[in-house]
């Protein structure tokens, strides 16, 4: 038995906030493969389980044109294996099936990785880079809120409490739009990301929008670069930026030193991906 | 308490359960399924992987409350009328089986693979199976295993010719990463 | 055996993978006697501490709790070769995760729970976390009383008063003097953090005890015999008395040879009147309490002559023993006397520490030392070859033990031990050493190759023994009775080969019993030490003979002729020359009975033996003796690339040359090189434990301690089994399981210096550690 914990499964968003604003403690259960690890190790221990897979308006997968919309329910395989998501944004792709085992992405969601809101979430750098944002709904009613105003801390989001996030909305691909994600782990088999970048280049403004993850507190969006220069000067700006704006710690899995060392290497590499290595 | 309804290897089976109940606590221990094993219960080793709606999934990080109505195939599942599926034949025909503790969540990882995709290519095959750990085999004879039924299921043999197939008892090494050592 | 075998080196397949496939195979993890509670430990937090105070009380009065118990009330002490541990902790904890309090209830859950209510205060103490701070004068001691403590004595020899648990010691010759008169020297240090076997199937035991100081195990385990002894010695119980039952077990590595949570779950069923006890280590439990592989510190000083021969090698190995050392004294033992790897040594001084500190402690793991000894061996003698500017394939070539010569313990080598130089050849030639490697794609990337000899002998004292049984069904088929484990090797299927090639029967009838039970699977020492194909084959092929005595015996009789006139064929008994005058063995499996009713003969049961021969004690001064039944000898050939930006490493090629001296079974002898292979990549690139500065484990969970997975294997792996024979081994073989993984870290880690001019001297050589060093070298260029 993983808990004490009680369950639910409403079946309208409007439930399971209202069920959420009730239980002061109770959790959200989309794809349960971080919260179910937490609840085991002791970490967490909620009183009810709000699962919101039910929820039809949350399983939505879909584009009008301007935009992606993906459900919160969304399984990362789902999401990785549309076709036209590996097309319009291969970023967001290799992103998702970064992130665990094929077991796990037939559980895990996009919503989930970013509400656990580890400095580490491998979601967050492509969709800040690419300037997605999250709706909300919650006992004031529904809001959207940037993925960049969307983390206050280490596993922290800005959620208010009954607030839940019904999916994440992601510019589809404008003005041909590039995108890369990189990943440093220490092992090529399933691993958190020792360091994790993604950058968007827009070649029609020549703007160059560069995100970092497992560098601060929270995954960081650098401020907007003009990307013109060569690609090596770009990089050498970009460096800069993201020295200035992170600030790596040691931990189990790597050293400051070694997270201060690999992120240049993965900015020079992006960037240069994205200027000179043509595609999407 | 829940009242769920699941069906399991084809057959309907109703449980009452604690909302904390994961699904491999429901499986091994009260319909006696041993066959899907805990490796480490938080979803890091695959071996209790089952099929949750014909998608490999993790049972120790699934709560037995979210399988209501959902189709659910384990192990015990993968021969039918006493026989063997083409997978298990292959698992054994290519020495892909050591201690065994692994096989169960590796072939149903190799099954739902199969069915997504009849013709995978070495890089999807190791996608499929790179969340199982395995320590005995080193996966070489594993891969080759998923290799060889995915040819028999496709009617022809495996591209390899040669290390499983060794009729004359030379020890043959790895196929398909370059030329063997051989003695 | 003349003749062309029909069976013995034949890729085989296993009976056991219908089980293993269909998930009918039942582990401990999967077994459940009726009545049986369910138990759960409380561990301590602390390194190091005293125990002030354990209120069990409010565990005890929860529903469904049957038992709880702490180390006051339990006065045992359990150890093989030194008696030096408790079932829980008294007085003090040693480690960080070792079990204090052990509940047993009707569930796990109401067990956990119950040990959350537990209450316990410690003192914590200051803990000593570096074996060579345990050396010191004036370390904290992590046995005081440790000149009390029963051991094996005239073979270990703990030192009272200190942290030693053991010092082994290897004489030979005049070191100081050869090395002070050679032309070249060096000296090197080398270190192996403490790694996990990590078996997916993690511990789990079942202890029923009965009326009249009995009892009733089943166990995840290696050895039935030791688990049976053990308990008995611990208890006071005589060995019948126990019954130990072994059935599928989900890996080993020795991780599961010696006795663990089994004296636990047995004070448990006591406690609970009588009611089975299961317990199951978690995997964070696997990690943090359960043993390890010594962690070791080495260093090793070789003088060479210019010409390259080696005239003098000293090591010093400090062995991180962790909190108890009951096996980690016999893997100090076995260093020493392999210590020098396969050279001819004129002079060489081997001393072996074998020390304790307050972390989780070691046990046997696959390759029993040899893997973090070939670490610094392997490596120095590559940086010898370098500074007498040879080749090290040539090097090695020099200096391998080869015939007229003896080992460091005076054990004359023979053509019998195979041939070392054929590995060397064979691993290098494989990965085709000599020719560079080709440029990488990447402009970032470098390349090297590097290579490493292996040897191993079965660590094992010189009485092991095993037995087996064959008895005839009534069908004429032939069931093989061995209390050796098969946990993933494939042993009980060469022993069934060798069984069907001697019977002289179809192999479709020939069984082996798959699960041990000590009431009936005669006596096997453990299945450990890459011995049980080889005791166990000859004492197959003894029981063998001795059932064809009794079916020629028999048939003899009903044709009315000399026993030595009947031939076995086939499954069938008949007059030699006279094929006519034939009775099938079905016809005399439980006896020939005459057209006339007359009956002669009986079941046929037939006992083999084999018990290690020639073996002595090793001389505590010098080391010298016989300590190896056999030794097999190998060779590893890396190459790899480097990713210089990010200390990314990835292995391009492997070929692993072993000298098998028969190949039983060559599918199932790739598939121990190959596992193993992958193994040794994990302790070479990933593995280890991470401690915080007071001891307390960082990383026991998968998140934090990587294996390797599918996406990690290597580009190409080789393999190249050679055959040498063995002259008393079965057909020739010898023990080949541990050899594979042993020294693929000091081949990769030779490679990088080829790759990259930088001496790595500490596992695991993953790519932060590359990257720094690498970082360091460029910012000391540029100094420069």
């Amino acid at each position: 038995m993983l808990g004490g914990f009680d369950y639910v499964h409403p079946r309208s968003t409007e439930d399971a906030c209202r069920l959420l604003a009730e239980t002061a403690d109770a959790r959200i259960l989309a794809g349960g493969t971080d919260l179910l690890v937490e609840i085991r190790n002791g970490l967490r221990a909620p009183s009810l389980l709000v699962d919101v897979k039910r929820i039809d308006e949350l399983a939505c997968l879909d584009t009008d044109g301007t935009e992606w919309i993906v459900g919160a329910t969304v399984p990362l395989n789902v999401l990785a294996e549309r076709r036209a998501i590996r097309d319009a944004l291969p970023a967001l792709a290799d992103a998702a099936v970064s992130i665990g085992t094929y077991q796990l992405r037939n559980r895990a969601t996009l919503a989930g990785n970013l509400c656990n809101a580890s400095p580490a979430a491998d979601s967050a750098p492509v969709l800040l880079a690419i300037g997605a944002s999250v709706s909300v709904a919650g006992p004031g009613g529904r809001r959207t809120v940037p993925i960049s105003e969307l983390f206050a801390g280490a596993k922290r989001t800005c959620l208010e409490p009954g607030e839940i996030v019904t999916d994440v909305r992601i510019p589809a691909r404008p003005d041909g739009m590039r995108c890369a994600f990189l990943k440093q782990q220490r092992i090529r088999g399933h691993d958190l990301a020792v360091v994790n970048v993604a950058g968007a280049y827009h070649p029609e403004t020549k703007r160059l929008h560069i995100a970092i993850g497992s560098c601060a507190p929270t995954p960081i969006l650098l401020e907007p670069i003009e990307a013109t220069g060569s690609a090596a000067a770009v990089a050498d700006l970009g460096i800069g930026l993201a020295e200035a704006a992170t600030s790596p710690i040691s931990d189990v899995r790597a050293s400051a030193d070694y997270r201060r060392a690999v992120l240049p290497i993965l900015l020079r590499r992006l960037i240069g991906r994205l200027l000179d290595g043509g595609g999407p | 308490m829940h009242e769920i309804s699941l069906t399991v290897n084809g057959q309907v089976e109703r449980a009452t359960v604690a909302a904390g109940m994961t699904l491999l606590e429901l499986l091994r221990d009260r319909l006696h399924l041993t066959g899907t094993k805990e490796g480490c219960g938080i979803g890091e080793c695959g071996a209790c992987t089952v099929l949750l709606d014909g998608l490999p999934v993790t049972a120790c990080l699934v709560l037995a409350v979210e399988t209501d109505g959902c189709d659910v195939r384990t192990i015990e599942g993968e021969a039918t009328a006493g026989r063997l599926s083409a997978l298990q034949q292959a698992f054994i025909d290519a020495g892909a089986i050591q201690c065994g503790f692994c096989t169960p969540g590796m072939v149903m990882s190799a099954r739902a693979l199969l069915e997504r995709n009849p013709n995978p290519s070495d890089e999807e095959i190791v996608e499929a199976i790179a969340g199982n750990l395995c320590r005995c085999t080193g996966y070489e004879a594993i891969l080759h295993a998923v290799r060889l039924a995915a040819g028999r299921l496709q009617g022809r043999e495996a591209s390899d010719g040669g290390r499983l197939l060794a009729r004359d008892g030379e020890a043959n090494s790895a196929p398909d990463r370059g030329e063997g050592g051989g003695r | 055996m003349s003749g062309e075998l029909r069976y013995v080196g034949k890729p085989v397949a296993r009976d056991d993978a219908v089980d293993k496939v269909t998930g009918a195979a039942r582990y401990t993890h999967d077994l459940a006697i009726p009545g049986m509670l369910h138990a759960a430990m409380v561990t301590s937090p602390h390194a190091s501490a005293r125990i002030v105070r354990i209120e069990p009380s409010a565990a005890e009065a929860l529903p469904g709790v049957r038992a709880v118990l702490t180390g006051e009330t339990l006065d045992y002490r359990v150890g093989l070769y030194m008696v030096d541990k408790r079932i829980l902790a008294r007085d003090v904890v040693r480690y960080q995760g070792e079990p204090v309090v052990a509940v047993a209830a009707d569930t796990l859950d109401i067990a956990r729970e119950a040990c959350r209510l537990v209450e316990i205060d410690y003192e914590p103490l200051e803990p000593v976390l570096d074996p060579r701070d345990a050396l010191q004068d004036g370390s904290p001691l992590v046995h005081p009383d440790l000149g009390s403590y029963e051991h094996m004595k005239g073979v270990f020899f703990p030192e009272a008063g200190t942290n030693v648990a053991h010092h082994q010691k290897v004489r030979k010759g005049d070191f100081d003097a050869a090395f002070a008169a050679a032309d070249v020297t060096l000296t090197a240090s080398f270190y192996n953090p403490p790694v996990q076997h990590v078996a997916m199937e993690t511990h789990a035991t079942i202890v029923q005890t009965l009326p009249a100081d009995r009892a009733e195990i089943w166990t995840s385990s290696q050895a039935p015999y030791t688990v049976r002894h053990l308990m008995s010695v611990c208890f006071g119980l005589p060995h019948a008395s126990l019954r130990v039952h072994v059935p599928y077990v989900g890996g080993g590595f020795g991780g599961k040879a010696g006795v663990h949570l089994e004296p636990l779950a047995f004070v448990l069923s006591k406690a609970a009147g009588g009611r089975p006890v299961k317990i199951v280590a978690t995997r964070e439990e696997e990690f943090n309490t359960i043993p390890s592989r010594q962690g070791l510190h080495s260093t090793v000083e070789i003088g060479a002559k210019r010409d390259g021969t080696i005239v003098a090698l000293k090591a010093t190995y400090v062995w991180d023993a962790g909190a108890y050392a009951d096996y980690g004294v016999n893997v100090g033992r076995a260093a020493a006397y392999s210590g020098g790897g396969p050279y001819v040594l004129p002079n060489c001084w081997i001393d072996s520490y074998v020390v304790y500190t307050n972390k989780i402690f070691g046990t046997a793991y696959r390759g029993f030392g040899h893997l973090e000894v070939l670490c610094g061996i392997e490596r120095a003698i590559d940086q010898m070859a370098r500074k007498l500017d040879m080749d090290p394939v040539e090097f090695r070539r020099v200096n391998l033990l080869r015939e007229g010569e003896t080992t460091i313990t005076g054990e004359p080598f023979t053509m019998g031990h195979g041939s070392p130089v054929a590995c060397l050849d064979a691993a290098a030639e494989a990965i085709d050493w000599g020719t560079p490697s080709s440029p990488p794609e990447q402009a970032s990337k470098v390349r090297g190759k590097g290579i490493a000899m292996l040897h191993k002998a079965p660590a094992m004292p010189t009485y092991t023994s095993c037995a087996v049984v064959i008895k005839l069904d009534e069908d004429g088929a032939a069931d093989v009775l061995v209390s050796g484990v098969d946990y993933g090797q494939g042993t009980y299927t060469v022993l069934k080969q060798i069984a069907a090639e001697e019977l002289k029967l179809s192999i479709d009838k020939v069984h082996v019993t798959w699960d041990c039970d000590t009431a009936f699977s005669p006596y096997d020492w453990q299945t450990v030490a890459s011995r049980f194909a080889y005791m166990g084959g000859n004492a197959v092929i003894e029981a063998a003979a001795d059932c064809l005595r009794q079916i020629r015996g028999v048939a003899g009789q009903a044709f009315d002729v000399a026993p030595a006139r009947i031939a076995c064929e086939d499954g069938v008994a008949f007059v030699d020359g006279d094929p006519g005058r034939r009775i099938p063995y079905e016809q005399l499996a439980l006896g020939y009975t005459f057209e006339n009713g007359n009956s002669i003969g009986g079941p046929v049961i037939g006992h083999g033996r084999y018990i290690a021969t020639g073996l002595t004690h090793l001389d505590p001064q010098t080391g010298q003796g016989l300590p190896a039944q056999y030794w097999t000898y190998g060779a590893h050939a890396v190459e790899i690339e480097v990713d210089t930006e990010t200390g990314e490493i990835e292995v391009l090629d492997i070929a692993t040359a072993i000298d098998a001296g028969k190949v039983l079974n060559p599918k199932l002898c790739i598939g121990q090189v190959v596992g193993g292979v992958i193994q040794g990549l994990g302790s070479a690139l990933w593995e280890e434990f991470r401690f915080d500065e007071r001891g307390r484990f960082l990383n026991p969970a998968f998140v934090d301690y990587k294996i390797p997975t599918a996406k990690d294997l290597p580009r190409r792996m080789q393999q190249a089994l050679l055959e040498y024979p063995q002259p008393d081994g079965p057909y020739g073989a010898r023990g080949v399981a541990e050899h594979p993984m042993i020294s693929v870290p000091s081949a990769i880690g030779n490679a990088l210096f080829d790759a990259l001019g930088i001496e790595f001297t500490t596992l695991p050589l993953n790519y932060e550690r590359i990257l720094r060093r690498i970082r360091e070298a460029q910012e000391g260029n540029e100094v420069a």
